[in-house]
């Protein structure tokens, strides 16, 4: 599904060159889920944003289904960005100015800017994460956790293959983070690719796999007991 | 959910910086149709007060001596009365002359009274433009007095007047006009031509010079070279004063417009321009998450180019309004013209409607290059 193979970015800064991804080789298969644990600055984020073909490496090759996500054009990039990718970021990042199914409306636009055509799997993303009655209201009128479901529909709209989460319930409390864990769960369970970069514990129980990342490069392995228990951290 | 709708909400939402930037548009269209709205309203008004003034281009046999054409008021010379309408049938005389009127003159004696009798034709006029000829239009067998004339006589309308043995009717005593119309008996050209036996003769064809040369152009000058090639055997003669004024007026409308139009779009330009950017920056997460979303280089720039051309439509249709308000209002005062010569210009709408979207697209265009080239990894990391 998704390939890192030996990935380098280096990001040129007045204080010197930032090494946010090392040498990083990576292995996401169809169905699974994958947790990349580490602490802040890692690189995590930048290992998604280049998974999602937002960032190009320094060097380095990215296959997302086989296909080299960079050496495709700009238009091909974003088109399968769009069809196969859903992104779900901490910050919720819907926009202040539209109401909860218009932000989940708008990952259905690129295909449809005349709005000819509303993807009715919207309404059904409504219901399916408890946003009926939400559906009119704007991000300022939503909690936190309502917010982050909003992102998840959006995110889930347009049936992804592979889904980026970004810490995505570093903002929640424990009660809609477990929420948060339940949606993304049953996106797994129905076939879909989950990558999640997080510096916490909490979705390790939910993972097939747990990778740690340090320094920009993938420094351990865990894989997930039968138990359903927090897996034990292994070398890499 | 489309495009144009995600305009509107952002709009919408962000009311300031719309509002600004309409602003911008708004003062721009404004000041432009109220500029030209009492600039086309005092123009017309000069024209119609140059009318009003008379002739001001007198076309005259070229082998008239002009010692005794100032000295008698007319040419000695004549030539065929055909003059008028071949030059009238020239191409584009009308862009040069206009209200062109055939007439013969010359002195005679009245009663114990020295007279000039004038024989006037229909003027003629460019068949496109509709306008009212200008001057008499005398029936066969009556005349037109001037006011000595009629005073010396004491004749009025109605009586009967004979010019050798030729009776005539007077249809009209005249206004004292402190010119030589004073002392002129004016006739139906054939009726002055029989009389003076010069049948198909004239010896002079009045116009007025049209509005349309440019101010660095001299309207005498092109008369005289447009004369040349379509009436060589004539000469023009161009009565300065009115002339100079009309001039003059026409030129401090292209003055003030020369200065004002480029100073105008650039201060507009820099205004919309900074507050695109502004909207860019402001929105540059927004950018982030479209990307994610899969939106490519055309949405996005579509979006900030359609959010610049909806603020222009609505800046030229304010805009208009506003300057048509503003000409109306102070439009007399300042170009010292009466309020009822300022009409609306529709075509000043039409053109604010086009110009206006067009030229915000333009101020628009860096900023949608910015947000287009902006990385987004860069600022999703950030937050």
């Amino acid at each position: 599904m998704l390939s890192f193979d030996n990935v380098t970015t280096v990001h040129p800064t007045p204080q010197g060159e930032i090494r946010s991804l090392d040498r990083l080789n990576l292995e996401v298969k169809p169905g699974e889920f994958v947790v990349l644990r580490g602490p802040s600055g890692c690189g995590k984020t930048t290992l998604l944003l280049t998974a999602g073909g937002m960032l190009r490496p320094t060097s380095g090759t990215v296959r997302l289904e086989g296909r080299d996500l960079y050496a495709l054009g700009e238009r091909e990039r974003n088109r399968l960005r769009g069809q196969t990718l859903g992104f779900v970021f901490q910050m919720f990042h819907l926009l202040p100015y539209l109401d909860v199914e218009e932000n989940i409306q708008l990952a259905a636009m690129p295909r449809n800017l005349l709005g000819t055509a509303p993807n009715p799997r919207a309404l059904e993303l409504l219901q399916l994460l408890g946003l009926e009655t939400r559906r009119h209201h704007r991000p300022t009128a939503l909690s936190a956790g309502e917010r982050q479901r909003t992102a998840i529909a959006r995110a889930l709209l347009n049936r992804p293959r592979l889904v980026l989460a970004d810490e995505p319930t570093g903002n929640l409390d424990p009660a809609n983070a477990s929420e948060v864990f339940r949606l993304l769960r049953g996106y797994h369970e129905s076939g879909g690719t989950l990558l999640l970069v997080t510096h916490g514990t909490a979705a390790d129980a939910l993972a097939d796999r747990v990778l740690e990342m340090h320094a920009g490069a993938i420094s351990s392995r865990a894989t997930r007991p039968a138990t359903g228990s927090s897996p034990a951290v292994s070398p890499a | 959910m489309s495009l144009a709708r995600l305009v509107l909400k952002e709009l919408a939402h962000r009311k300031l910086n719309a509002l600004l930037s309409a602003m911008g548009i708004v003062t721009a269209v404004a000041l432009f149709v109220a500029f030209f709205t009492t600039a086309d309203a005092s123009n017309r008004e000069t024209t119609r007060l140059m009318r009003d003034l008379g002739f001001n281009l007198r076309i005259i046999p070229r082998a008239t001596d002009m010692e005794q054409f100032w000295t008698d008021g007319y040419s000695a010379h004549t030539m065929a009365e055909d003059t008028v309408r071949q030059l009238a049938s020239a191409e584009r005389v009308f862009l040069v002359f206009n209200h062109l009127v055939a007439t013969l003159q010359e002195r005679v004696t009245v009663g114990d009274q020295e007279v000039i009798l004038t024989g006037l034709a229909r003027a003629i006029t460019a068949p496109a433009q509709q306008q009212q000829p200008m001057g008499f239009a005398i029936e066969p067998g009556t005349v037109y007095l001037g006011f000595h004339v009629a005073q010396r006589l004491r004749l009025k309308a109605g009586d009967a007047v004979h010019l050798g043995s030729m009776p005539f009717t007077v249809a009209r005593c005249l206004a004292e006009s402190g010119t030589d119309d004073d002392i002129r008996v004016f006739g139906w050209l054939p009726d002055v031509q029989r009389f003076l036996n010069r049948p198909g003769r004239i010896n002079e064809i009045k116009a007025i010079d049209c509005l349309c040369l440019t101010s660095d152009q001299d309207a005498l000058a092109v008369s005289r070279a447009e004369l040349d090639k379509f009436l060589p055997e004539a000469k023009v003669v161009q009565l300065r004063t009115l002339a100079d004024a009309r001039a003059r007026q026409r030129q401090t409308v292209e003055r003030y417009a020369a200065f004002l139009t480029p100073c105008l779009l650039t201060a507009a330009a820099a205004w919309i321009g900074v507050l695109a950017v502004l909207n860019v920056r402001e929105r540059r997460l927004e950018i982030g998450i479209l990307r994610a979303l899969g939106y490519g280089s055309m949405p996005i720039a579509g979006l900030f180019l359609a959010r610049a051309i909806l603020l222009g439509v609505a800046g030229a249709v304010a805009g208009y309004a506003l300057g048509s308000a503003l000409a109306i209002h102070f439009g007399p005062g300042i170009f010292q013209m009466t309020a009822k010569s300022i009409r609306l210009l529709p075509s000043l709408f039409l053109g604010s409607l086009l110009t206006a979207p067009a030229f915000a697209a333009m101020a628009g265009f860096i900023p949608a290059v910015l947000a287009v080239n902006q990385d987004p990894a860069e600022t999703l990391r950030e937050v």
